[in-house]
């Protein structure tokens, strides 16, 4: 996938199909130790740790309509071309996280992409999940939870064209600040 | 046209697939971009990329691709030939480059798009 948001938009998939409620997404760019880590959190039906060990196989899937499933497996070719990897954490009946961690200045990194018309379009797309999206740089912190924003529209849906607008527009202004308007 | 007429005019060599090589070859494509590849692919294409990760074998199941040329004479780990083999991949390898490659497949006529789908 070209950019960190496609896969985003991938391997919240595996949560919603897990059954998750509340979706944690960050994105933290460690300049400093030269690392992005990419963190995917859910508190859906969870794995057991033979089930974690197959996950990143290409032909491991949980479909029965086809024998392939390759949102994992490609995301951790992405990672280890990148010096990195994918770790999974994940426990049955309390969830799982994803962690995918890139070396920051490697060549083949991909770019962080159009996060706020990802996390815009997850909201809009799963009105009935809550989804947080916390994003790090080292000049300063940008946080998204829906629920906060459920409580402030009162009786207008989450996914009202108005309120999807609006969170498109409060996260990407707020990744401009924290990228110092250059974008990332 | 059919793989093995393909495997015989550019000198091809089978890594894996041997006793599929009469399947037909409709299309081509050449990207690295698995996840596009997924997208563009389609039944019948030969795709040629550097990638040699068992998820190239994955792939290519999944679209049912007529075969994988792996340019350059890049190595093949001895794991990822052998599930190509399980899942009827076909896998050919050439010292040419993609851009060679694709140049010399198109001027056998393999166009970008299958003409008649299935």
């Amino acid at each position: 996938m070209e950019d960190i948001s496609l896969y985003i938009l991938d391997l919240v998939q595996n949560s919603i199909a897990a059954a998750a409620t509340l979706i944690e997404v960050s994105v933290i760019e460690d300049v400093q130790n030269d690392k992005l880590i990419l963190s995917i959190k859910d508190n859906g039906q969870g794995m057991d740790s033979q089930t974690v060990k197959k996950v990143t196989d290409p032909f491991y899937t949980t479909r029965t309509t086809r024998k392939v499933g390759l949102g994992l497996a490609l995301v951790e070719a992405a990672a280890q071309a990148c010096g990195g990897g994918v770790y999974i954490f994940s426990q049955p009946g309390k969830g799982t996280e994803v962690k995918v961690e890139f070396k920051y200045n490697h060549i083949d990194r991909p770019p962080v992409g159009k996060i706020d018309e990802t996390v815009a379009a997850l909201v809009a797309c799963n009105p009935s999940i809550d989804f947080v999206y916390t994003h790090i740089t080292p000049v300063g912190r940008l946080r998204f939870d829906s629920r906060e924003v459920r409580q402030r529209i009162g009786d207008l849906r989450i996914d009202h064209p108005e309120v999807v607008e609006w969170i498109r527009e409060y996260i990407r202004e707020g990744i401009d600040e924290i990228s110092g308007g250059g974008g990332v | 046209m059919k793989v093995s007429q393909m495997v015989e005019a550019l000198s091809l060599k089978v890594l894996a697939g041997e006793s599929f090589l009469e399947r037909e070859v409709c299309s081509g494509y050449c990207c690295d971009l698995l996840s596009r590849v997924m997208a563009k692919g389609e039944k019948g294409m030969a795709w040629i990329t550097v990638q040699t990760h068992m998820n190239v074998v994955a792939v290519a199941a999944l679209v049912e691709m007529a075969c994988i040329i792996i340019p350059e004479g890049i190595e093949v780990e001895r794991k990822v030939l052998d599930k190509a083999e399980e899942e009827g991949v076909i896998m050919l390898s050439s010292h040419l480059t993609a851009f060679e490659l694709a140049g010399k497949l198109y001027q056998m006529g393999i166009a970008p798009v299958c003409k008649v789908v299935d």
